[in-house]
């Protein structure tokens, strides 16, 4: 899914944002029972509320002399109105311009200045704030949580220079770039429910419309503690931690639990297409997408599986046949996106300029209907298990990752141990689990294919 | 992990500053409407350890194999995985025969294309059953080429001398490339629509001048003069591990690991090569402006600076600090001022790279085309005034703090504390650099700051590159020196102007040269 972020370190502008959904820390979690002897993969923690209802799960590690601090709110684009778009991660901005005990751009220079890290970002279901910092410096980062969390300064002036900012954000990483538009005009092609069809980024002239006055209801209204998760991964005395927690964040008021939002989609009944040209493109990008259960339902890991299977790692069966055996293709990308309601398995092919592109959309099919008629491999399940497994010890050294897994599986699902158990979840996946779900999802009437053209050139420009 | 890591090392890292001396009041350029009084503003009220934790890095087992090659490595056993990187020297893309540009990127690209024992599509198969991952590349500019493989230690044997077998028995079959060079060919195409690529390319030519640095990319010309014979040659000459370093990290055991690599290694012979690159770029001596015209930009990527500085230079720790307050990150006077107050960028930095031969200090950033004078104001702005004027003691002690306290984050990981070796042992630090390191940047005074601000980062040489929307930005661009035009095929053009009448044909030259 596409996120929005506070700030982007660097000059390069984001790359494609759907990655499957393993390769972002938010995927996987090992299992007790593939350990090694005298190895512990599992993350432990320990779980908290609140009385205001802010949930707090705390897991010590000391093998770093550091600390993440993770806040995640259950807001995000989905929650937000037409005409309104952006709105979400446009506040998300503002929460980096002061509270009563902090000033305007004072939370990056603190964070910074005592060796740390921060950043913010937002997505259709949540949206996260995150720091990592020496562990000297655990009460720092509770303040900072805290006194955005009870006491937001809004005014006119840094809500406009915020407005800048994010159509700069819209700017640099889909209107000037190529294939930049190609992901909105998925989702809105796509889903029928407003929640999921617009962009987190939202629309310039929505941007344009967003109000001061909307952002202090906003506030109010998601950021309470009562709809928020607060994890802490790393060195601290938990018993200590929580003491600091309770003094920093009891006292906030709770609120009126925010309205809920109806994500759900009606059955699609048939194929959707849409054809689109790009100023910027030099070669045909194909989007293939298809309706998916939620993150977390039964089906969704098998549906992993179908994706790792089509595209994770050279061997996979995309990459062979489109751009090794065939050369159609300069790459290819396969797998669901994670939400907690209605989610895509999203294909995505950059083609070779002046291929066929419906011999190459009818490959991607055919490989698919192999899927649903013969059982993968042995060998393709157990090197989706072992990249999995890799991948996941490699995120974990991060405690922000582990703090950000944390907060992410206790708000979209109300489950954290998640972090754990999803690898399970991938292991217990069967051969026939793999055909069903892709025979039940990734058909015809259940897909949306849009197609990025380069724009023809005006003829004064051929000469 | 990029592989540029070991060169600017502490440039990349996100800094910080607290700038906070009140804004001299200045004229807005006429594109830019005057901002809100959006201001940053400190309160100073934060609970904080004024004490920075101080960290010792671990020092990796270090040994030297028959053949020369240097062996380091982490121990760190939190997670059941392995991650390997080789360094050779030698190989990098720096050392490009001037008619194939890309040999040494393609070279390494293609190892994992096929062995004396292994199909490309074997290799793909055993590493990801294997759960492992290998990849090679040299970026342009670089004396190295880096081959890195990684994976659970359970199978650590079998996934490293499958990454053993790519390194050194490779045959880059003609079939496998030509499939990448069909592939580069697009690419090569592709890359011209993205402005990040645009103005590196522009901008490095720039300042590098006749350097081999000034490369950035492979030609449509080199790509198809690669042969397997060229590759071949390149690999056999190049890939010595007597100018090569071996770093390993995480899950193993240095003392049982050292006799395996002696016995697996011994077929990798050395040789007699030693190589060594003596030229050194000079800073361009006057400014020049360079605009890429690319029609419907709705942003302008701007990229401005010079030649500054190697690694080994006695002022790397001051220009680290220097630029730390500068532009080093979401804290810094760039961010604070071209973002945070007047709002023209989603994000705006300055870096430097420092190798074995100097590189550029160079800021920019994405802003929107109707604030590109604006935006340029500022950045000569603040240049002139971190030049003009001593940073304040607090604001310098908030640099030193934030660089040094930085050090704790880096024991997350292990390749981090490798990465630190490998530098150490690269430019032929003392042992004890990176522990007398910290105390390197406390001595950093705001006359050092100054100092290196004058010398590196002159107005009046500097070159200034603008990718975006010619109509709208020629007029603009004129103002800050003498200007060459060209496409985003990077032919010189000519574009009128929609605020000015036509400056004339624009004139393709070198920056002129100390």
């Amino acid at each position: 899914m596409k996120k929005a972020g506070v700030y982007l370190s660097g000059l390069l502008a984001p790359l494609l944002a759907f990655a499957a959904a393993f390769l972002d820390g938010t995927g996987t979690a090992s299992t007790q029972n593939a350990v090694q002897p005298g190895k512990s993969f599992d993350v432990a923690f320990k779980e908290f509320t609140l009385k205001n209802g802010l949930r707090v799960i705390l897991s010590e590690d000391h093998s770093a002399p550091t600390y993440s601090i993770c806040v995640t709110y259950n807001v995000g684009s989905r929650d937000e109105r037409p005409g309104r778009t952006g709105f979400a991660h446009l506040f998300e901005h503002m929460m980096f311009q002061g509270s009563d005990n902090v000033g305007k751009g004072e939370h990056f220079i603190l964070v910074l200045n005592n060796g740390g890290s921060a950043n913010g970002t937002t997505n259709a279901d949540r949206t996260n704030y995150f720091q990592t910092l020496p562990a000297n410096q655990l009460e720092l980062g509770l303040f900072l949580e805290a006194d955005r969390m009870r006491s937001l300064k809004i005014n006119q002036a840094n809500f406009d220079n915020q407005r800048q900012t994010v159509q700069e954000e819209r700017r640099q990483s889909y209107d000037n770039r190529p294939y930049g538009k190609s992901y909105e005009a998925v989702i809105e092609t796509a889903y029928d429910n407003f929640a999921y069809k617009h962009s987190t980024i939202g629309s310039m002239e929505d941007l344009n419309a967003a109000m001061v006055r909307d952002a202090a209801e906003f506030f109010h209204t998601y950021y309470a503690p009562n709809n928020a998760v607060l994890s802490l991964v790393g060195d601290f005395n938990t018993d200590v931690a929580l003491r600091l927690v309770k003094k920093y964040f009891e006292s906030i008021s709770s609120q009126p639990p925010p309205p809920a939002v109806d994500t759900s989609e009606p059955e699609q009944k048939g194929e959707r297409r849409k054809s689109m040209e790009d100023a910027f493109a030099q070669a045909p990008r194909i989007d293939i997408v298809y309706k998916v259960p939620p993150g977390n339902a039964p089906d969704s890991y098998a549906l992993k599986i179908v994706g790792e299977v089509l595209s994770g790692g050279l061997s996979a069966r995309l990459h062979q046949k489109l751009v090794k055996e065939r050369e159609m293709a300069l790459s290819v990308s396969a797998g669901p996106d994670e939400r907690r309601g209605p989610s895509l398995f999203w294909i995505s092919i950059m083609a070779r300029p002046n291929v066929n592109l419906t011999e190459l959309e009818g490959l991607v099919y055919k490989e698919l209907d192999r899927i649903k008629v013969e059982p993968i491999g042995d060998w393709e399940l157990d090197k989706i298990r072992m990249q999995v497994r890799r991948r996941q010890s490699q995120g974990f050294y991060s405690t922000r990752t582990r703090a950000n897994t944390l907060g992410q599986y206790a708000v979209y699902y109300d489950d954290p141990s998640l972090i754990n158990s999803m690898q399970v979840k991938l292991s217990q996946v069967t051969k026939a689990d793999v055909q069903r779900v892709a025979a039940t999802y990734l058909k015809e009437t259940n897909r949306t294919v849009v197609t990025t053209l380069p724009k023809a050139k005006p003829a004064s420009d051929q000469s | 992990m990029n592989g540029s890591r070991f060169s600017p090392f502490f440039a990349a890292i996100a800094s910080a500053a607290a700038l906070l001396l009140p804004l001299p009041h200045r004229i807005y350029g006429q594109d830019s409407p005057a901002p809100g009084m959006s201001k940053v503003e400190r309160k100073n009220r934060a609970p904080i350890s004024h004490d920075v934790l101080r960290v010792k890095l671990p020092k990796p087992v270090e040994a030297k194999l028959k053949n020369g090659l240097t062996v380091l490595i982490v121990e760190d056993h939190r997670e059941p995985i392995v991650s390997v990187q080789l360094q050779i020297t030698g190989a990098g893309a720096l050392f490009d025969p001037p008619n194939l540009p890309g040999l040494a990127k393609i070279t390494a690209e293609m190892l994992r294309e096929g062995t004396k024992s292994r199909t490309s599509r074997q290799i793909a198969e055993e590493s990801d059953k294997l759960g492992a991952t290998l990849s090679a590349g040299s970026e342009f500019g670089s004396f190295v080429t880096t081959f890195r493989a990684s994976g659970l230690s359970q199978n650590f044997d079998s996934w490293f001398s499958l990454a053993l077998d790519v390194l050194l028995n490779p045959t880059f079959p003609a079939d496998e490339l030509e499939k990448i060079k069909q592939r580069l060919r697009v690419q090569l195409s592709q890359q011209r629509t993205a402005p990040n690529f645009l103005v590196d390319e522009r901008f490095n030519r720039a300042v590098f001048g006749d350097h081999p640095a000034a490369i950035v990319s492979p030609t449509a010309e080199s790509v198809a003069a690669m042969t397997t014979e060229a590759l071949l040659r390149w690999h056999h000459e190049r890939y010595a591990p007597q100018n090569a370093i071996l770093g390993i990290a995480g899950d193993v055991r240095a003392a049982d690991l050292i006799p395996k690599l002696e016995k697996q290694l011994a077929v990798w012979e050395s040789s007699n090569r030693k190589d060594s690159f003596s030229a050194r770029p000079l800073p361009a001596s006057a400014r020049k402006v360079y605009l890429i015209d690319r029609p419907n930009s709705v942003q302008t990527t701007i990229a401005l600076g010079n030649i500054a500085i190697d690694r080994r230079s006695p002022d790397y720790v001051p220009m680290v600090v220097m630029n730390h307050i500068l532009g080093g990150g979401p804290a810094a006077r760039l961010f604070l001022n071209l973002r945070e107050e007047k709002g023209y960028t989603y994000g705006v930095s300055s870096n430097f790279t420092a190798r074995r031969y100097p590189g550029p200090w160079r800021a920019g950033g994405n802003m929107r085309t109707e604030v590109t004078a604006g935006a340029l104001t500022e950045f000569f702005n603040e240049i002139r005034r971190i030049r003009d004027e001593k940073v304040s003691e607090a604001e310098l002690a908030d640099a030193k703090r934030a660089i040094t306290a930085r050090f704790a984050l880096s024991l997350e990981q292990p390749t981090e504390t490798l990465n630190f070796a490998i530098v150490q042992k690269v430019y032929g630090f003392p042992t004890d650099y990176w522990d007398s390191y910290p105390a390197q940047v406390m001595a950093v005074t705001s006359d050092d700051v100054q100092r290196v601000a004058r010398k590196y980062l002159d107005p009046d040489t500097m070159q200034l590159v603008a990718v975006g929307d010619g109509r709208k930005i020629k007029s603009i661009l004129e103002k800050y020196g003498p200007l060459d035009v060209y496409d985003s095929g990077g032919q010189p053009v000519r574009i009128s102007s929609d605020k000015t009448t036509n400056q004339g044909p624009a004139i393709l030259q070198q920056p002129n040269r100390k």
